[in-house]
């Protein structure tokens, strides 16, 4: 994606075929989730708005970063597409739970079973285990930027291409390991995911910093878009995790509070269940 | 999670000195840590985002630090909330504790991290001398004031027993 405006910026040919087709495919992904809401909520289910919000804007995040003109040198404008891609947009299509939506929108059957016997897999399984999901995430980073990959990407499409698609698919797995709100085949401890959130922040960190002292191999970015580069990996990476981190924070504050309101206000009160 | 879910009066409430300190005392840290991060890198410009005498172990504890300040915040304020909600806050331990990590923070900050792993120095081009006793002068008193408060919560605690 984007090859032709970041590599080379001569003659401006705009936005080549796979990238129109991946922002078509984000927004009819973005449209469906909103479809589906909206189905459940004239059946009467409960499906707060801000979840449509936040689906569409990681949709339109996605489809913006694919065919959009990005500020600064290419360095800088790489690096806002890797938060939008990998980090920002992937957080917000997990926290609109789609997964949730899925299951309770499709009709008892062949589809509705495939997607369940999917979630609920082995493998699943253990690709949401937290510190996997952020190894695959993070560590593809700093492959990215540490060996001639980066290097190599800029002059072989399919491969830019591929490394995007990776960025976003370790991205989308990391904000869904951590924050677990869908429903999958083993939940983990608000420390593990914690403590996988505190290592891939720190490793994301370091890597911004040591971009900033040096530029990915075999490559020539100027001093200032590099430095620019690096500082908005650092400080766009600091937003990405805040915002993870009240999300677990949420989810614990919700927690503690039904387990101190049962306790409150027990015995009446102690077999109503508030849903999640 | 709305405030309504909890009734003002929650009986059975007990006040939690210690967690109230130890939970002030993380925002304390994570809010000296944000300070840093807003005044001194971003307003001032005095500190660099990176220095080149950086040793890698210093590249390494920077990075954990830095989102471990983040985390803190977030989760110290969450914290608060819930010591809040179940009327269990004890004030005076509260503010100790807040003190305590202020000063704990700026004091590691100009010892450890400009000093022992020398991340990047208060500023530059300059004599830095009078600047890090500014500087560590600034965290002893920040210090000093979260010790006098925990010691006199703690003398009150005992005559008040809270």
């Amino acid at each position: 994606m984007l090859i032709i405006a970041h590599a080379h910026p001569g003659p401006a040919t705009g936005p080549g075929l796979v990238e129109l087709a991946t922002a078509a495919l984000a927004l009819l992904v973005a449209a469906v989730y909103l479809v589906a809401a909206a189905r459940l909520r004239r059946r009467g289910d409960a499906w707060p708005w801000w979840r449509d919000v936040s689906f569409t804007a990681g949709g339109a995040g996605v489809a913006w970063a694919a065919v959009g003109e990005l500020p600064g040198g290419p360095f800088s404008a790489h690096m806002v597409q890797h938060l939008i891609v990998g980090m920002a947009a992937p957080l917000l299509l997990v926290l609109a739970r789609p997964l949730t939506l899925a299951l309770r929108v499709l009709k008892p059957g062949a589809a509705r079973r495939g997607l369940l016997a999917c979630a609920h897999s082995r493998t699943a399984g253990v690709l949401v285990f937290p510190p996997l999901a952020a190894l695959l995430d993070v560590g593809g980073l700093w492959l990215l930027y540490g060996t001639d990959l980066f290097e190599a990407m800029q002059h072989e499409p399919r491969l830019h291409a591929a490394v995007h698609a990776h960025v976003l698919a370790a991205g989308l797995l990391f904000s869904f390991a951590v924050c677990q709100l869908d429903p999958v085949r083993r939940r983990w401890s608000l420390f593990l995911r914690g403590a996988t959130l505190l290592a891939a922040g720190a490793a994301h960190a370091v890597l911004a910093k040591n971009l900033y002292a040096a530029a990915p191999p075999g490559t020539a970015f100027t001093t200032p878009d590099l430095h620019t580069g690096a500082q908005v990996m650092y400080y766009g990476g600091d937003l990405i995790e805040l915002a993870l981190a009240v999300a677990l924070a949420v989810q614990w504050y919700a927690t503690t509070g039904r387990a101190h309101a049962r306790q409150t206000t027990a015995p009446v009160m102690s077999s109503a269940r508030r849903p999640a | 999670m709305s405030a309504s879910d909890h009734p003002h009066t929650v009986p059975g409430a007990r006040p939690e000195p210690r967690r109230s300190m130890v939970v002030c005392g993380v925002i304390g840290v994570a809010v000296m840590a944000a300070v840093d991060e807003i005044v001194f890198h971003q307003l001032l410009g005095w500190h660099h985002f990176y220095d080149r005498s950086t040793l890698s172990v210093g590249l390494l504890s920077d990075g954990l630090l830095h989102t471990a300040e983040l985390l803190a915040l977030v989760a110290g304020f969450f914290l608060y909330a819930d010591l809040r909600r179940r009327r269990a806050l004890v004030p005076v331990r509260a503010w100790a504790g807040f003190f305590l990590g202020l000063g704990t923070f700026q004091l590691f900050d100009g010892i450890v991290d400009h000093k022992l792993l020398r991340l990047h120095q208060i500023r530059y081009g300059v004599d830095v001398t009078p600047y890090d006793w500014a500087w560590n002068m600034a965290g002893l008193l920040l210090l000093l004031i979260g010790v006098v408060l925990a010691v006199r919560a703690g003398r009150h605690g005992r005559t008040a027993s809270c």
